[in-house]
């Protein structure tokens, strides 16, 4: 049974307006606590459509995510101590960057057969966190970097939870438009060529090289701009925040809720972030790292089991596209 | 398809109203947040024993005004990350007016922002970065800061012990560098010469290349400003390479009972802020019960989280539940004549929320920690 | 300043630690190249053989209480068995299976394994008990001035080099060996040959996880140092290795073992201790984008 495609719309709809009136639902004094996981899992959704474009629309394993997070934090970090830059500056800044090195790191590796790729993606990644945690004349190295001014709109700064949970919002809701535009467009339409058949894909001329970097390069952009929100979130940031794991952590993600798939990405993120915390206080303390084991087990499971993830990629294809086969076809569908 | 879509919203919103559930009130809730898991489980452990020991003791004697002092024990791994989770969930508990944590100092950064926002006071037992008491009104500590234990040690290395050139073995945190930068400074100004610096990161197993330069470099003694688990490895391969007549002297953490499973840690100084056989009075009573109920001595860190938990108890039962009150209560310690007298010693807190607070020299001879000697005065 | 014996000695004694370093970094390398060659899998979980290998025979010599040496061969045994279960419970059932499908699930394996470990066995720092050996294996072998080798050191050495001659003769002069190059080259075609393909690939995870797992009980017993996380940045330069000197190739491994060990004690020695780690990582990317067939691997051309 296949969604129809009105209800998308609505379902969305819905759930953003649950979404928006969410802080005000007399749930007590833990509301803070409430906001502040979801405004995590919220940041783990834009994230997750980050990385969505690049294992998910054009089918390579992108291992080293965690740098481009790593540069659109401390991006925004220095930015906002030294120049105390806005943080509406800040966050095309930061994307800019990401989408910067994500050219530069693309450019020679995107030839790469797959395996080779995702181990270049890594070290990359791991070298960019060496780097802030060594350059401390940059960065602070192992101190971190505290201090971070917040948010401010109209010189009006932000600090409460439901504030940061909006400003959130809002800025999944930019990346959301911006990730499905580019799922309909011509953009996307070659990703997916390219991730269904590589060699099919170039003898329909596409440049395999110029798209790849292309959807890398947003990839980076897009994880940036979550760097640079969550800088001014957290307000301190520090190397341990940008391990490797959060490449795995964001990967599982998309893997559980369906790997190219929008509704998919963020409902794995939905689920599996507030996840974690619910597992801080339903495990005893000794289990406290068994945490990790489930993510780990998930991945396994999932590939073995429903590799197409929840919500599978065919389902969220646009209205358009569904439109034009049905032509295509002569109405046999 | 619908279905399983319509289970899972369910069992997502499932999952934010458990995150809610109030909890019950009629005990006083005093937050301990530390590491329990992780590599640094060890400092961890030490704190908790001391924070489940105290409030034992208070409850035995009637507990706050009647009422039972819990502790509740928060893990974060030492993880700036998870430690702004935690600080968050405590904010939002309104029966939580005193927080006993962090101890890494980049949980307690991380944690800053938030419990400034909640008005909450935190008092670190064990965090010894510099920036942390002047970085925000409600953070306190009662253990001394680095540049009071580097200065120490280099006095100490060059007063007592007479090194002239020393090599500085560090990590890559923020505690053994700000050690290191302390230690570094007052050499100095000491006469001691530094003869080179090498460092080495959380995860190394393999320190000789830093070590067979050090060799080479021939100084009289090694300081180690980072963690036991990397320290007993150190000395380890220095003595494997064969690194002869040279001395090892390490600050706070290093002083941990793994350093005694490795025959070739003898001789090795740390400095510390508590010491079980040359603390007062006042402590012998502590380090009965602790060997009673634990079966081994205590350490600096239960020591201090000891005294920590004391003074929150003290705070609460003065100034009630209310965090605003609290932080008065604490701010108004500001003399010796009204310090919080404890096991650790006397903690009075300066206008930046840091105390100043005794070192102590202990050395392992014959497989034991004992008190060294010649102690600074 | 130092005198130029001093500087030699130096070096020498860097050079004895990088090889020491780089003969480990071979062992686990191979199990990587192996399983590629027959595969074309990384298989990520390979850093978790090593690091329960480690665990495994620090139970039975402090725990069961067995001796050092017939723990060493049940912990080789252990270790090959975890190697063909891991395939036949996670890889094998996704052999037609996308490429990225089966990196996801290695993956899953690897952070499976870590935490399981992390559970069972706590997250802290261990040591073999430190009887184990007869005592004299910690000093001096041969002693050349400043530089000395001690005999642990060189019992890793001889033991690394032992194990490559045995696996080098296994691949070309055994039945099974031949095997395992003709499914390298092509899997289809040697099936249809009438080698059991999955048979020898169990083989070759079980003699890859042994080697492994080896590495895993001679680097804590080293370094004297064991912990769950110990897989993870190995299994990483190891894998560099394996890639420096050609995927797919077991001399290969070896030198790139060789090398990327010396290049790493060498550059943390005279260049920066800080950035130690990454020159492994900068070294698999150079190689990578610049002669990803290795030092000694052979271009494999693309077949469309």
């Amino acid at each position: 049974m296949s969604l129809s495609p009105k209800n998308p719309r609505v379902l969305f709809l819905a759930i953003l307006f649950l979404a928006v009136i969410l802080p005000w639902i007399p749930l007590g004094p833990s509301t803070n606590y409430l906001l502040r996981v979801l405004t995590s899992a919220v940041l783990y959704m834009i994230l997750a459509l980050g990385l969505n474009i690049v294992p998910g629309f054009t089918g390579l394993l992108d291992l080293g995510y965690v740098g481009f997070y790593g540069i659109g934090a401390y991006t925004s970090g220095l930015l906002a101590i030294h120049y105390d830059l806005s943080l509406w500056v800040i966050l095309p800044l930061a994307a800019a960057n990401g989408a910067l090195w994500g050219v530069l790191l693309g450019a020679p590796t995107l030839r790469l057969t797959g395996d080779y790729f995702a181990i270049v993606t890594f070290g990359f990644s791991e070298l960019v966190v060496l780097l802030i945690r060594n350059e401390l004349w940059l960065t602070r190295g192992p101190m971190g970097l505290p201090g971070i001014p917040p948010p401010a709109i109209f010189g009006y700064a932000l600090t409460q939870g439901w504030q940061y949970f909006y400003l959130a919002l809002f800025l999944l809701l930019v990346v959301l438009v911006v990730v499905v535009r580019l799922e309909n467009s011509r953009l996307g339409r070659a990703w997916f060529a390219i991730r269904e058949d590589e060699t099919a894909a170039q003898c329909c001329g596409i440049s395999l090289i110029r798209y790849k970097v292309m959807a890398f390069a947003a990839s980076a952009a897009i994880g940036a701009m979550g760097g640079a929100f969550y800088a001014k979130w957290f307000r301190f940031i520090h190397p341990d925040m940008f391990k490797f794991w959060e490449s795995i952590l964001i990967l599982c993600l998309i893997v559980f809720g369906g790997m190219g798939s929008i509704a998919g990405t963020m409902l794995g993120a939905l689920i599996l972030i507030p996840l974690t915390e619910v597992l801080r206080t339903a495990l005893p303390q000794s289990m406290f790292n068994a945490r990790y084991l489930i993510y780990g087990l998930l991945l396994v499971l999932m590939m073995r089991l429903r590799p197409e993830g929840l919500i599978p990629f065919q389902l969220s294809r646009s209205r358009k596209a569904e439109q034009a086969k049905a032509r295509l076809l002569g109405g046999e569908e | 398809m619908k279905r399983l879509g319509f289970f899972l919203c369910f069992w997502v919103l499932l999952q934010f109203v458990g995150l809610t559930c109030p909890s019950w009130a009629d005990s006083i809730k005093i937050p301990v947040a530390a590491p329990f898991t992780g590599p640094l489980a060890s400092f961890g452990e030490g704190m908790k024993n001391g924070a489940l020991l105290k409030a034992e003791e208070i409850n035995a004697k009637g507990g706050i005004n009647g009422q039972k002092v819990e502790i509740i024990l928060e893990d974060e791994l030492c993880d700036p990350k998870e430690a702004a989770t935690v600080a968050t969930k405590l904010a939002a508990d309104p029966d939580i007016s005193i927080v006993v944590g962090h101890l890494c100092s980049s949980a307690s950064l991380a944690s800053l922002p938030i419990y400034k926002e909640a008005k909450l006071t935190a008092i670190s037992p064990a965090s010894t970065n510099i920036s942390l008491g002047k970085s925000s009104p409600y953070y306190f500590r009662n253990v001394y800061k680095d540049d009071f234990q580097g200065l120490f040690l280099a006095k100490y290395a060059k007063n007592v012990k007479g090194y002239k050139k020393v090599a500085i073995f560090y990590e890559m945190n923020d505690y053994s560098m700000g050690l290191m930068n302390a230690f570094m400074k007052q050499a100095k100004k000491n006469g001691i010469r530094i003869l080179g610096k090498e460092a080495y990161s959380a995860e190394t197993t393999d320190f000789k290349p830093q070590l067979t330069k050090f060799k080479m470099m021939k100084p009289d003694a090694i300081f180690i400003p980072g963690y036991a688990p990397q320290g007993t490895l150190i000395i380890s391969q220095a003595r494997s390479l064969g690194i002869k007549n040279v001395d090892f002297l390490g600050a706070d953490g290093l002083d941990d009972n793994l350093m005694l499973k490795n025959p070739d840690a003898e001789g090795l100084f740390v400095t510390t802020p508590f010491i079980p056989d040359k603390a007062g009075p006042k402590a012998a009573g502590f380090i009965k019960a602790y060997r009673e109920k634990y079966g081994i001595d205590p350490n600096w860190f239960a020591a201090n989280t000891y005294d920590a938990v004391g003074i929150a108890a003290a705070a609460i039962a003065a100034a009630g539940q209310d965090r605003e009150k609290v932080r008065e209560y604490l701010v108004s310690i500001d003399t010796k004549a009204k310090a919080y007298d404890g096991v650790a010693g006397k903690t009075y807190f300066d206008k930046n929320g840091d105390c100043l607070k005794e070192a102590f020299v202990k050395e392992i001879k014959n497989g034991k920690w004992v008190g060294a000697e010649k102690q600074l005065q | 300043m130092e005198s130029l014996f001093d500087q030699s000695s130096l070096f020498l004694q860097q050079l004895v630690n990088g090889i020491t370093l780089g003969g480990v970094y071979a062992l686990i390398a191979v199990g990587y190249t192996m399983v590629y060659g027959v595969i074309q899998l990384i298989n990520f979980a390979h850093g978790e053989i090593y690091m329960l290998g480690a665990f495994l025979a620090y139970t039975l010599v402090a725990v069961v209480g067995m001796p050092f040496f017939p723990a060493f061969v049940l912990t080789l045994l252990i270790c090959a068995v975890l190697g063909v279960v891991l395939d036949f419970v996670a890889y094998r059932p996704l052999r037609k299976a996308p490429r990225l499908a089966a990196l996801i699930t290695a993956i899953g394996m690897s952070i499976f394994l870590q935490n399981m470990a992390m559970l069972v066995w706590g997250s802290q720092i261990k040591s073999y008990p430190r009887d184990i050996l007869p005592p004299f294996f910690s000093e001096s072998a041969i002693t050349f001035g400043d530089v000395s080798l001690s005999w642990l050191q060189l019992f890793i050495l001889a033991i690394t080099l032992l194990s490559m001659i045995i696996l080098h003769l296994t691949i070309h002069k055994t039945r099974i060996g031949m095997a395992m190059r003709a499914i390298s080259q092509d899997k289809t075609a040697s099936a249809l040959m009438g080698i059991g393909v999955n048979r020898v690939i169990s083989f070759t995870f079980a003699i890859g996880s042994a080697m492994g797992g080896m590495a895993g009980v001679l680097v804590g017993l080293y370094y004297n140092a064991i912990f769950p996380t110990m897989g993870y940045v190995a299994g990483i330069k190891a894998f560099a290795a394996a890639v420096l000197g050609g995927i797919g190739s077991v001399p290969g491994a070896m030198l790139g073992g060789g090398v990327l060990g010396i290049a790493e004690v060498m550059g943390a020695g005279y260049i920066s201790s800080e950035y130690r780690d990454g020159i492994s990582y900068a070294v698999m990317i150079a190689v990578i984008l610049f002669k990803p067939s290795g030092l000694i691997g052979k271009q494999n051309a693309e077949k469309v």
